[in-house]
């Protein structure tokens, strides 16, 4: 075991340190708001050429082929500015699926297109939870599917070009891919409490044509279910991130903060809240090595290593964010101090693709089946 | 020791349930059932205060010559209960439960005449200007100066957190009258009219979008002397007569049983997995725990307020009332947020928005993650969780 950067992996963390710093703070993530669709493309632009969206994609389809540690890496830097590009949903996910969806020139095609950062793809997964709404179904019609439902919250879409859909298909799941603004296909988006955009997607008899229709069956499942963890590994990097630096912040704020003739950070009621802050950070990071060993390997074991990191870090998202704010006293629930920004991006860090209480029901069949 | 309510109890709930029925606007409740913010809109306020005053019913804990109903305390507890199951804006509190009485204990003759009925009515709203940026906890330390020059007070500083200035028409103001003297004797309790010149209000943009809280700066404000409430340097202790006043407030048991029943009616309305929420051990074994602490925090509200002996200071009491009910308002707020999962993660803005037409997004969802957010400051606001911990240490066991 050797938990020391390598080479390629230090000179990722410089220079996402770099940009992260330069790119970052009240200003730009105010500024964010008004973005229409919640990406700067700038950055974006940036961030392509630093390899980033390519990272993780195969040497073999034009990728730089890197394993996921250094992916986690990056993404805890990311973490730390509150930096909500949408990386996760196209080079983490949706260049997982394509990778093991397509094969030969398609594969080659689509990877090199997200690795520049020319496209943009996001997952719509997620159903309605409430009645008087229906879920996403496909049909066979002459010359490829029709598409009829609805998709809720899917993250990033507002400003993708093409969505992964997932599907019922006679009786079975599959997986088309469709360029975003086809006929047929009407995006409600909306913001997120942290800045980021999401949006309802309703399929009115939308065609897609035949190659549409990317994977079906059992490896429909399977290779979601692998690019969905992977996903989550990197939004636990990202929270961890997110939560050493809130951990810094509320430290340094407390050494600054005077009440009854003294820094607060000397009453001990305030220590032990810090203390507790740094115990599940630390809780936090750990959890995601974790689940980064087990990341490529057997899939239910990929899958309970995914859930116990993603409960984990939940909960230490949740201990960070609540004392953070608590020290920060009247300030910590404004908009104008940094503080509540980590609050609001951890809360999304542990709902995205499942949160607390829905990983830990996974985790409890785990324990029963054990 | 009898622990029932007896018959003339569930009689007087009856009737305060079926009149309320009967006054409240439907467009007033429907709107507050439909809030983003977490204090109703003060027009709706207004509104309603005014309807009350006519039923002889907006200030019912005021002695009755100043318009109060005679009610015993469990009874004004029944009456608020039901006012907020029937979701009804709740009192301005900073009207009627400080400043009012405030002025009819120490105030003048003066002052009650011309206070106390726009309060009663809903016409004039107040705020508190106690905090400053410097004196949170410290409260001591506030600097926000008074000079007398004849018949008026100068005043210079500034307040922050001041819920509500930016719509409100009155602050009720701790300020420094004497900044030589004993320190116990410097703090003095002004009424200050916010429209006068001088005076700046910045909103602040909270954690939930709203800008209720401000931020109140005082350049050479003019009031009149007239307006210090009753003794010069005896701002301490009018302040502390509202702490021991009101000692049930902070557990916020109304607003809580309130969202219990939301949290419940969202139990029902969200699937996950193919069946209704509630039946999902995870998510209803929390609410059934949670349920359980909010019948003990009703049941410890009714002792303070029967002012039981306890053989503990009673202060020691309504610390526990805070503690234990701002732990409440963030779990099941949490609970709330987790019910709708992903969704609790979109962004409503800060303005209510009317009825829902989209069946993904049913009107029991706006507003809960917005709720949460803001209610964060539960821990913080009218004595912070650490500081109600140090104190009760102190009060009821000496240490
Ligand atoms: C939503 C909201 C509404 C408010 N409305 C009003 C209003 O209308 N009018 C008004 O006057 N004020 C209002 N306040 C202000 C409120 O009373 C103060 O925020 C509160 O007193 C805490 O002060 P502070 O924010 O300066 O925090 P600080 O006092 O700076 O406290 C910061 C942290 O240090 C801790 N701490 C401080 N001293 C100690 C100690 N001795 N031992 C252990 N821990 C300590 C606190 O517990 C807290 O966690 C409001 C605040 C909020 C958040």
């Amino acid at each position: 075991m050797d938990f020391e950067l390598s080479e390629m992996q230090q000179m990722v963390v410089d220079s996402a340190e770099r940009l992260v710093t330069a790119e970052t703070g009240l200003d730009q993530w105010h500024a964010r708001r008004k973005l229409t669709d919640g990406v700067d493309p700038k950055l974006w632009v940036k961030m392509a050429e630093l390899g980033w969206m390519a990272l993780v994609i195969p040497e073999d389809a034009g990728g730089l082929g890197c394993p996921m540690e250094d992916l986690a890496l990056l993404m805890i830097e990311l973490g730390r500015g509150l930096v909500t590009e949408p990386l996760i949903s196209t080079s983490v996910l949706a260049a997982h699926v394509l990778d093991r969806a397509l094969v030969s020139e398609r594969r080659a095609h689509w990877l090199g297109r997200i690795a520049t950062g020319e496209v943009r793809i996001a997952l719509a997964h997620e159903e309605p939870h409430t009645n008087g709404t229906i879920g996403v179904s496909a049909r066979r019609i002459e010359d490829g599917y029709m598409l009829d439902g609805q998709k809720a919250v899917a993250f990033d879409a507002p400003s993708a070009g093409y969505l992964l859909v997932t599907s019922e298909l006679e009786g079975t799941s599959a997986l088309f891919l469709v360029a975003r603004e086809s006929t047929g296909i009407a995006t409600n988006s909306y913001a997120l409490i942290d800045g980021s955009r999401a949006a309802d997607l309703t399929f009115a008899s939308a065609h897609v044509p035949s190659d549409g229709l990317i994977a079906s069956g059992a490896a429909a499942d399977r290779i979601l279910n692998e690019a969905l963890d992977r996903a989550r590994v990197a939004l636990i990097a990202q929270a961890v991130g997110a939560m050493e630096v809130a951990l810094r912040i509320t430290a340094g704020y407390a050494k600054e903060r005077q009440q009854f003739g003294q820094p607060i950070g000397k009453f001990q009621a305030v220590q032990h809240m810090a203390a507790d802050m740094f115990v599940a950070a630390y809780q936090a990071r750990s959890a995601l090595y974790a689940a980064l060993r087990d990341i490529d390997g057997d899939a239910s074991k990929r899958a309970r290593s995914v859930a116990m990191a993603k409960v984990v870090a939940g909960m230490a998202g949740q201990t960070v964010s609540r004392n953070g704010v608590q020290i920060h006293g009247g300030y910590g629930v404004t908009d104008e101090y940094v503080i509540s920004h980590y609050y609001r991006r951890l809360l999304v860090l542990e709902k995205q693709y499942g949160g607390i209480d829905l990983n830990a029901a996974k985790l409890a069949l785990c324990e029963a089946e054990a | 020791m009898n622990l029932r309510f007896d018959e003339r109890d569930e009689a007087f709930r009856q009737m305060v349930r079926s009149r309320i029925a009967q006054i409240l606007p439907w467009d007033i409740s429907d709107r507050h059932r439909r809030l983003l913010a977490n204090t109703s809109h003060l027009h709706d306020q207004r509104r309603w205060f005014a309807i009350l005053d006519a039923e002889g019913w907006s200030v019912p804990a005021w002695p009755v010559e100043h318009g109060g109903t005679g009610w015993t305390a469990l009874q004004r507890f029944i009456f608020e209960d039901e006012m907020y199951a029937a979701d009804a804006p709740e009192f301005h509190w900073i009207g009627s439960h400080m400043v009012g009485p405030v002025l009819y204990t120490f105030g003048s003759k003066a002052q009650c005449d011309r206070f106390l009925q726009p309060i009663r009515d809903g016409r004039e709203i107040w705020a508190q200007g106690f905090s400053e940026p410097n004196a949170g906890s410290d409260l001591a330390s506030l600097r926000t100066q008074a000079r007398r020059e004849d018949d008026v007070y100068i005043v210079n500083g500034s307040k922050i957190w001041t819920s509500g200035a930016f719509e409100a028409d009155w602050l009720f103001c701790l300020v420094k009258t004497d900044t030589q003297g004993k320190p116990q004797r410097s703090v003095s309790c002004l009424l200050i009219d916010l429209r006068s010149p001088g005076i700046t209000i910045r909103q602040i943009r909270q954690i939930n979008n709203e800008a209720h809280l401000c931020e109140v700066f005082f350049d050479d404000v003019r009031v009149p002397a007239e307006n210090l409430v009753g003794e010069e340097g005896l701002g301490w202790t009018y302040a502390k007569f509202l702490l021991d006043h009101e000692r049930t407030t902070s557990s916020f048991i109304f607003w809580i049983k309130r969202e219990l029943t939301r949290t419940r009616e969202l139990g029902r309305t969200v699937v996950r997995n193919g069946r209704q929420l509630i039946h999902d051990p995870i998510w209803s074994g929390r609410l059934a725990v949670l349920a359980a602490e909010i019948e003990a925090h009703e049941w410890s509200v009714l002792r303070v307020l029967s002012e039981e002996s306890s053989g503990f200071p009673i202060t020691a009491a309504a610390s526990v009332l805070k503690v234990k009910g701002s732990e409440i308002q963030q779990s099941i707020t949490a609970l709330q947020v987790d019910a709708l999962g992903e969704q609790s993660l979109r962004d409503y803005g800060a303005e209510s928005l009317d009825a829902s037409t989209d069946p993904i997004w049913p009107d029991l969802y706006q507003g809960r993650t917005s709720r949460a957010l803001i209610t964060r400051a539960a821990t913080i606001f009218g004595g912070a969780q650490q500081i109600q911990k140090n104190l009760l240490a102190k009060l009821a066991l000496g240490l």
